[in-house]
């Protein structure tokens, strides 16, 4: 590994913009990703930012099962990220669809339509397992 | 020829200025967070945001008007660090100066709001639109109160120059203290100019995703972050020669720590403010600037045509 990919992946470990994205979550994951974000946990020190823009954001924070309604949203948003990103889904109905798994109106998991690349489990995930899934992905960028 | 190359691109030019807002934006966020009771982001993280960004794809929408839409952040960025050289720093005289700089350094200081109105309008998002529109309602409000306060100034000094102002305060220290609603004034003008928080609509992240920005990724928006984080210590170090020249008749080190320092301390004042209030609507703020700042920059005028009469006796 050469000097400039080493900066570009330190400076990519070191600055990941998030943006989140509800795909028909109970709101109980997004309660928990907020507070993931307020000043109790300060994702600051980390560089984490919570970006409004797809196009300025790093990683996409999915929470809930994809319904059938938000699919082409969910494809849409991921278009409109600028490479290199990454997918984080968070909650057990984002990982596999939980108890919705199999309803008329579900999909199914977040990597039914878009790759994922951490999965965090939970019924809400609580904010410091989601810190622990961000810092999982992060430190696999080293490799 | 070389030393003026390397003035302009190096000290203090392209590259000084760049690593120095870059410090700015740490100490910004670094104060606004232990103000609100967090640890904040480390020292380099404004250097890890640029590297990241500017490694990143940059997307071009399919409607956009690509040609202005690449342009609008490179002219941003050529001028407010042209507006920088023009700025006395930690000496009397700037890089470059000449009678009636200070018009100059004001209008080139304006010119990154068109930029980011430009680059938002044909960037065809109707989120960019109406975050450029805000934009530059916005500069309609805080352009006039900021001028006051700077130019009463240089109306007491009788100059048009920052030269001409810079050594008129350091010889007479005391008048200082007739300008200190100006410096507020314009203080606050500043903040309206960098977008901070009270004034921060045309950005409003909740609201409009990003405003001009929105459709911005990749090396278009690191030269804009850059661009905006210069702006901020373009802007404060125009205060600081305006309204703060202490010390000019140390030896260099010591005028280079206490240019530093002022620069910290506006910086400083910034991030205090920002803390402190919640972003204003729109017309709000048009009506905050026209009803309390315009006035407080007439008594400014007022105060130091006085003072000038009385001293022209």
């Amino acid at each position: 590994m050469d000097i400039r990919r080493k900066i570009l992946t330190w400076a990519r470990i070191k600055s990941p913009w998030i943006i989140h994205f509800n795909t028909g979550a109970c709101n109980a994951c997004d309660i928990e990703i907020i507070a993931a974000l307020t000043p109790r946990y300060d994702l600051e020190r980390f560089g984490v930012q919570l970006k409004g823009a797809p196009r300025h954001a790093d990683i996409l924070v999915c929470s809930g099962p994809v319904t059938r309604q938000i699919e082409c949203r969910l494809e849409r948003i991921y278009e409109q990220m600028a490479e290199p990103k990454f997918v984080i889904a968070v909650g057990t109905c984002a990982c596999s669809g939980g108890v919705f798994n199999g309803c008329y109106n579900i999909k199914g998991g977040i990597n039914s339509v878009i790759p994922v690349s951490a999965y965090i489990p939970g019924c809400p995930a609580s904010p410091k397992a989601i810190i622990d899934g961000a810092v999982k992905l992060l430190a696999s960028l080293k490799k | 020829m070389i030393k003026a190359l390397f003035s302009i691109l190096v000290f203090p030019g392209l590259i000084f200025v760049g690593v120095l807002s870059f410090f700015a934006e740490f100490a910004d966020r670094k104060l606004h967070a232990r103000l609100q009771n967090r640890i904040g982001p480390p020292w380099f993280q404004p250097f890890a945001d640029f590297i990241k960004l500017v490694a990143k794809e940059e997307i071009i929408p399919k409607e956009a008007n690509s040609t202005i839409f690449q342009i609008a952040p490179v002219f941003a960025l050529a001028s407010v660090i042209t507006a920088f050289l023009y700025i006395p720093l930690w000496d009397t005289r700037a890089l470059f100066s000449f009678d009636g700089d200070v018009i100059v350094v004001l209008y080139l200081l304006t010119l990154p709001t068109m930029a980011i109105f430009i680059g938002g309008w044909y960037s065809t998002s109707l989120f960019a639109r109406i975050g450029s529109v805000r934009a530059i309602t916005q500069l309609f409000a805080y352009e006039i109160p900021l001028f006051m306060g700077i130019l009463s100034a240089a109306l007491l000094a009788d100059t048009w120059s920052l030269y001409g102002i810079t050594v008129f305060y350091n010889n007479h220290p005391l008048f200082w203290l007739s300008n200190i609603i100006g410096f507020f004034v314009s203080l606050i003008a500043l903040m309206g100019k960098l977008e901070k928080v009270p004034f921060d609509a045309p950005e409003a992240e909740t609201e409009i995703v990003a405003g001009s920005f929105t459709e911005y990724s990749g090396r278009f928006l690191a030269l804009f972050r850059l661009t905006l984080d210069i702006e901020m210590v373009a802007g404060a170090s125009l205060l600081a020669a305006v309204f703060l020249p202490v010390g000019l008749n140390l030896p260099l080190f010591a005028r280079f720590t206490i240019y530093l320092a002022e620069v910290l301390f506006i910086v400083g004042l910034i991030a205090l403010l920002r803390t402190i209030f919640a972003r204003l609507r729109i017309d709000q703020m048009i009506r905050f600037c026209w009803k309390y700042m315009v006035p407080l920059g007439f008594i400014q005028l007022l105060i130091n045509l006085v003072l000038k009469g009385i001293l022209s006796r």
